[in-house]
């Protein structure tokens, strides 16, 4: 029996039902959810996609870029270049990754909610849509929780990787006095990581778990943009007077690159005067011999007359014997 | 980037009062000027009101940004900038405001315009229009880059020093090998018989 025509209208129908850009377990949910809202034929429900699914939709798809932000954010982080750090991508990065965070737990509250609502409304007849919608809700919050804990991470690598390139920094420049800066910078970041390790120690319960986050998530924001404005102003110091101090470590070894061309020339300069010391002893010495020279041919005339005398004087006798 | 205002209010009374002001508005229109002014002391005063002891803020209303810095003792100082003036500039020309005020006039009692006075205060708002002037650490910066720069032409004349230095070396061997040439040549003629 060939039924391939009703394999090619199921697919049709689930493909009119299906959306771009859904993770996987969310369509199997989405279809049997429909399957129980066509045998329920609820007026609420009857419509293929309900309001719930399309909040978790949404909320799914905020997860998904949330995380992409947090991957991000965790490259940034493991950088442990000395100079070309960027805070202000980081914090920026950081502060946006918070308020999603904060939002999708509204929003899942928001659907819990809901979920509550409309099993209190439907009671008896759909049990497994009350369950089914729970345990979305229950996936949601867990993918949620997940994030947090990767941030929590990310943060606290951060941290470390800050202080260790202070340290190296120190090292290099030989200040003691930032010591009591970086503690005023790093605070802010301290006070957020320890509260939320001490909140995750006891994980009693993945619900339990997100809704301390949200409020003390809130809090820690207004407590950073209180000290911020004072933190603010004496971080551009720092970096100010940072900025000077690599500025003088600079010219230092300029000056000493300086220094050591000058020494190499000097080397030359010495051969230089070398070689004119051996052209003045030696255009001395020519100029002496030339002098006697001049000496002997000029005494020497006498003498060349003589020579002369006796020479002219052979060759004369020569001639008057031949 | 420029300094409109630089207000000094006490903030240990509500509603706040400006001690001293000074303003430099020339930027604006003639007729706008006034409004202007008393704005910004409307704006300095109800900012100055609100600023804890010990706090700096940095507020931003229309197209100026008001820097106030409120000290322990109940004066806080207000410098009014547009967008552009760094705040730590800013900040840093309010510390040393107050810290002038409050050695100057420690007693809370002297706080009103008519015994307050502070000439320097127009002086600060010339110099500080360009924070690169005014500000101390700005100058040490610009100065050490202008150390740098010459720094870097002197290290460029080192190196066409050393190319010269090169060819006066080799410029020196040829000639001392030719005058040693010379020498043995006149040595030669010595030594040699003198027939022909």
């Amino acid at each position: 029996m060939d039924r391939s025509s009703e394999f090619f209208s199921t697919v049709e129908s689930l493909r009119s039902r299906a959306q771009p850009h859904l993770p996987s377990d969310k369509r199997r949910l989405l279809s049997p959810m429909e399957q129980q809202a066509g045998s329920m034929g609820g007026a609420q429900q009857s419509k293929p996609k309900s309001e719930v699914s399309l909040m978790a939709i949404m909320i799914g798809k905020d997860i998904q870029a949330t995380s992409v932000k947090l991957q991000k954010l965790a490259r940034l982080a493991k950088r442990k270049t000395l100079f070309d750090d960027r805070p202000v991508e980081i914090s920026e990065l950081m502060h946006i990754i918070k308020l999603d965070i904060a939002k999708l737990n509204k929003q899942i509250a928001q659907l819990q909610n809901m979920v509550k609502e409309i099993n209190a409304k439907s009671p008896h007849n759909c049990r497994q849509a009350m369950e089914h919608n729970t345990n979305v809700v229950v996936l949601l919050q867990s993918r949620l929780a997940a994030q947090t804990s990767t941030f929590k991470d990310v943060l606290e690598l951060r941290t470390e990787n800050m202080k260790a390139t202070k340290d190296r920094r120190e090292q290099f420049m030989f200040t003691t006095q930032q010591q009591s800066n970086t503690f005023a910078s790093d605070s802010p970041l301290y006070n957020i990581d320890r509260r939320p390790t001490s909140s995750t120690n006891p994980p009693k319960d993945i619900l339990s778990l997100d809704l301390p986050t949200p409020s003390q998530n809130l809090q820690q924001q207004e407590q950073v943009q209180l000290v911020d404005a004072n933190n603010q102003y004496m971080e551009s110091r720092s970096t100010a007077i940072e900025s000077i101090e690599s500025t003088l470590h600079e010219l230092g070894g300029i000056f000493q690159q300086l220094a050591q061309m000058v020494s190499e020339q000097r080397d030359m300069v010495q051969r230089i005067d070398a070689n004119t010391d051996d052209i003045e002893s030696n255009v001395a010495g020519a100029q002496t011999e030339l002098l006697k020279y001049y000496s002997y041919v000029s005494s020497n005339r006498w003498l060349m007359v003589k020579v002369f005398a006796v020479l002219i004087s052979s060759a004369v006798t020569l001639s008057v014997l031949s | 980037m420029k300094i409109y205002a630089i207000h000094v209010v006490r903030n240990d009374i509500k509603p706040a009062k400006t001690i001293v002001d000074v303003k430099d508005l020339a930027s604006f229109g003639f007729f706008q000027r006034s409004s202007i002014g008393e704005f910004m002391t409307f704006m300095s005063q109800t900012i100055a009101e609100k600023t804890q002891p010990g706090q700096r803020q940095s507020i931003e209303e229309a197209n100026y940004v008001g820097h106030v810095y409120a000290r322990a003792e109940g004066v806080a100082g207000v410098v009014i900038t547009d967008k552009e003036y760094p705040p730590r500039v800013a900040f840093s020309l309010l510390n040393k405001i107050l810290d002038e005020f409050t050695t100057r006039f420690p007693n809370n009692q002297l706080w009103t315009p008519e015994q307050c006075s502070y000439p320097e205060l127009q002086q600060y708002i010339v110099t500080y229009q360009d924070p690169k002037q005014g500000d101390t650490i700005m100058k040490v910066q610009r100065e050490l880059d202008e150390t740098k720069i010459i720094l870097h032409k002197t290290i460029e004349s080192v190196l066409e020093r050393g190319e010269k230095m090169e060819s006066l070396v080799e410029r020196s061997d040829v000639l001392s090998t030719q005058s040693k040439m010379f020498y043995k040549t006149a040595k030669k003629q010595n030594s040699c018989c003198v027939i022909c």
